[in-house]
């Protein structure tokens, strides 16, 4: 017999880890929502950013999982036709807790009626993210600016911050021209936003991220582009 | 920019609703929820067994299901299960909330898919947006979901094709109904023209797995093959196509590849008894023993708490340890199937399999009591035996040396089954084993012969016009072989020319029905299930099926 300890699959952990802590985040925001409520103001202001703590919890949670599942083969990923406006509107639904809290106005610019094909969950994943990192980095203001281009289905997530620095630029950059970036040098949300921007194709077309400064407020810009 | 929404608490309040999640923090948060959103009647259940006893008690409209439970069933085995037991109505909305998403939730069977999904973490204004969609959506679908379930096909094209003209919601759902509904009533084309429009637009796995669906049933397994391999290279994960990629294997004999698929599956849905009992059956049938044992053992387990608990995975189960030399273990799966099922016909069935794993075992005194005890329980042929039990018990009296007993069965499994060529292949195979080649074929010949014989003289006088001694002749034939196919697909054919002629008769349409079910139980791709299934509805006025 061989006493020596075998190294654990990390992966089998993983799944059951995360639907455990996703209990825990989910009781966790119900809380925050609640009692913020009763806060007078200024406790409001202060205590909002604990909710944008436990939003990023649960950001990395979703993300990991997905990157793992897409790895294996094993993310059912499911390009289903969804009315942009529903979507939208759910996304708006979950982060307006969190943006009144901060005191951020957000202004949502949706053609109508559009339907488009994409994964529900893995898109709702990436603008919510985008949202919440934008929540972070503005003043005061954000935008979700939705419509089609050339075929393609755009999402811009733009603030009124003070935009992206260069290096988080160059990185979104090099994403769009291929550089290997599994490294973990450019972070997770980033790769993960990528990669849900690559699953979605459509003939000889292949989705896109991109970052940039300037737009409506003169900010950051995160640009999801579906084909 | 959004519509202002209007006041949905009156139609909140008139639900019922129940709540199951076993951790009790989620049950109290969604109760506040739904108490905010108006509900008034809202039960709740911390596992799948309260869940099941309220089910029974209550009709809700509203579930709100976690998948994940813990130990015993899943949220999506509940919802199954509900739905088989009939405890759900078409009017229930079932929504699995779920920490993420997984392929058995998105692919699966549509007939057991929830109306909706919601992944963790859940708030306020997401879950009531999500609960008036789906509400909106019930309202809009019931109707086609009622023709569907009443198996009323032209009615349900109809019904999605009248939503389909008007504005642009559900489009996906009702294309999907549409297009299973036209493939089950076999209007190939018309099915795959429906795709064909969808895929010139963009490429949807869903509408190519529907193209590889037509041409399996059209027998181009090729073009089948083909379609459903390029879905599973772009779409890994697509449950439905791996199924289906199964029946295509199979169909065309390539068994290797048809369990490889099904190896696939059960990892991409690791809690379906179905499947995992599917991988099981096909690596017996490739004699891949070891597979096959704990594919068997991990059906038990898994369905130990399912609807789809079954005596025939144990009995499976036995054989395969049987055949690779673990009797021990056969004895002890078949004393729990005995436990576990009540009822005289598993005790025989189990009685059958105990009697052959002592053949083989080399336990001659209890294989000879056990073939003495079957064999005068079997000596009037109304024992109703599956053909897999009729060659085991076939066995056992050659290997007892009961030759008399094992004639009358072989005689009964052939002339049941006299079209299934490996079937009668076995059966010369046991008899050349106990050395009584030219008995066992001279036996096999001579059954097949005297059902050809009869199906082919009430065929003639089907001609000639004599219907009534046809449908007469063909019925006594079925008494005496109740599995018969061709017997039956006679009968019902027969029966209907004769109803179509002399008018409808509770009698005749009653035999024809019967028929219909028994041959779909048989031989669920029989292709002659669909024309029957269309004959029978053209003969009865709409709405009265």
């Amino acid at each position: 017999m061989n006493h020596k300890e075998a190294t654990p699959d990390i992966s089998a952990f993983l799944a059951s880890a995360i639907h455990d802590m996703k209990n825990s985040v989910c009781v966790l925001m119900s809380f925050l929502n609640d009692n913020i409520t009763q806060l007078d103001p200024e406790a409001q202001r202060t205590a909002a950013p604990m909710l944008y703590e436990v939003e990023r919890v649960n950001d990395n949670l979703l993300q990991m999982l997905a990157i793992y599942k897409v790895g294996k083969q094993f993310y059912p990923f499911d390009l289903s036709e969804n009315s942009v406006d529903q979507f939208i509107a759910e996304i708006n639904n979950k982060s307006k807790t969190l943006l009144d809290y901060l005191q951020i106005e957000l202004d949502i610019e949706c053609e109508p009626e559009l339907q488009w094909y994409f994964d529900y969950e893995l898109v709702t994943g990436v603008i919510s993210h985008a949202l919440h990192n934008a929540s972070h980095y503005t003043k005061d203001k954000l935008k979700i600016l939705v419509k089609e281009i050339d075929g393609q289905l755009e999402i811009r997530v733009e603030d009124n911050g003070n935009g992206f620095p260069p290096c988080v630029i160059e990185a979104g950059d090099a994403i769009k021209k291929g550089v290997d970036f599994a490294s973990g040098s450019t972070g997770l949300g980033l790769y993960f936003s990528s990669m849900v921007a690559k699953l979605h194709t459509n003939r000889d077309k292949t989705g896109s991220i991109q970052l940039e400064n300037g737009g409506t407020y003169g900010g950051g810009c995160f640009v999801l582009r579906l084909p | 920019m959004y519509k202002e929404a209007k006041d949905t608490t009156p139609l909140f309040a008139t639900k019922n609703y129940l709540i199951i999640d076993d951790f009790q923090g989620m049950r109290t948060m969604m109760r506040e929820m739904l108490r905010i959103f108006g509900g008034k009647n809202i039960d709740a259940a911390a596992n799948a067994s309260e869940a099941m006893s309220l089910l029974e008690k209550n009709r809700y409209d509203v579930v709100l299901c976690d998948y994940n439970l813990g130990s015993g069933k899943n949220g999506l085995q509940i919802l199954e299960e509900s739905k088989l037991r009939n405890l759900t109505g078409l009017a229930t909305s079932w929504i699995i909330i779920t920490a993420e998403k997984t392929s058995d939730l998105v692919f699966g069977a549509a007939e057991f898919m929830p109306d909706d999904y919601i992944i963790k973490p859940v708030n306020e204004a997401m879950m009531k947006g999500r609960l008036e969609k789906v509400l909106a959506k019930k309202d809009v679908l019931i109707n086609v979901e009622k023709a569907v379930r009443a198996k009323h096909y032209p009615l349900t094209v109809a019904l999605c094709d009248k939503l389909l003209a008007g504005p642009q919601t559900n489009t996906v759902e009702l294309l999907r109904i549409k297009t299973s509904t036209l493939i089950t009533m076999g209007k190939y084309d018309q099915a795959e023209e429906v795709f064909n429009q969808i895929l010139a637009k963009r490429d949807i796995p869903w509408a190519r797995t529907g193209l590889g669906k037509v041409a399996f049933y059209r027998g181009d397994m090729e073009g089948a093959q083909r379609l459903l391999n390029e879905v599973i290279r772009d779409n890994p994960a697509y449950l439905e196509a791996h199924d289906w990629l199964v029946q295509v294997h199979e169909a065309t004999g390539n068994l290797d590849e048809a369990q490889n698929v099904l190896a696939r599956s059960v990892e991409l849905s690791p809690t379906s008894v179905i499947r995992q009992k599917n991988l099981g059956e096909m690596a017996q049938k490739r004699g891949d023993l070891e597979t096959a044992a704990t594919a068997f053992r991990k059906t038990i387990k898994l369905g130990e708490h399912s609807i789809h608990k079954a005596p025939s995975t144990y009995l499976n189960l036995a054989k395969v340890c049987s055949d690779k030399g673990t009797p021990a273990e056969a004895l002890q799966v078949l004393k729990s199937v005995t436990h576990e099922f009540e009822g005289a016909k598993i005790r025989l069935h189990a009685k059958v399999m105990e009697g052959s794993v002592y053949a083989k075992s080399g336990d001659h005194n209890n294989a000879l009591k056990l073939s003495k005890e079957l064999a005068a329980i079997t000596s009037n042929n109304n024992t109703h035996l599956p053909p897999e039990l009729m060659l085991e018990a076939t066995q056992l009296f050659l290997a007892t040396g009961n030759k008399e007993a094992a004639s009358g069965m072989a005689k009964a499994l052939v002339k049941n089954n006299h079209e299934n060529s490996k079937l009668l292949e076995q059966v010369n195979e046991l008899y050349s084993q106990a050395g009584m080649q030219e008995i066992g074929a001279e036996l096999v010949s001579t059954s097949r012969e005297e059902v050809i014989d009869s199906n082919n003289r009430a065929v003639i006088m089907a001609k000639e016009g004599q219907l009534a001694d046809a449908i007469e002749l063909l019925r006594e034939a079925r008494t005496l072989l109740p599995d018969n196919k061709r017997i039956m697909i006679n009968l019902a054919n027969i029966a209907v020319l004769s109803m179509r002629q002399n008018g409808t008769n509770d009698d005749l349409l009653q035999v024809s029905k019967e028929c219909l079910k028994r041959v779909t139980e048989i031989d669920p791709q029989e292709k002659w299930c669909a024309q029957m299934q269309a004959a029978i509805e053209a003969l009865v006025p709409q709405g009265t099926i």
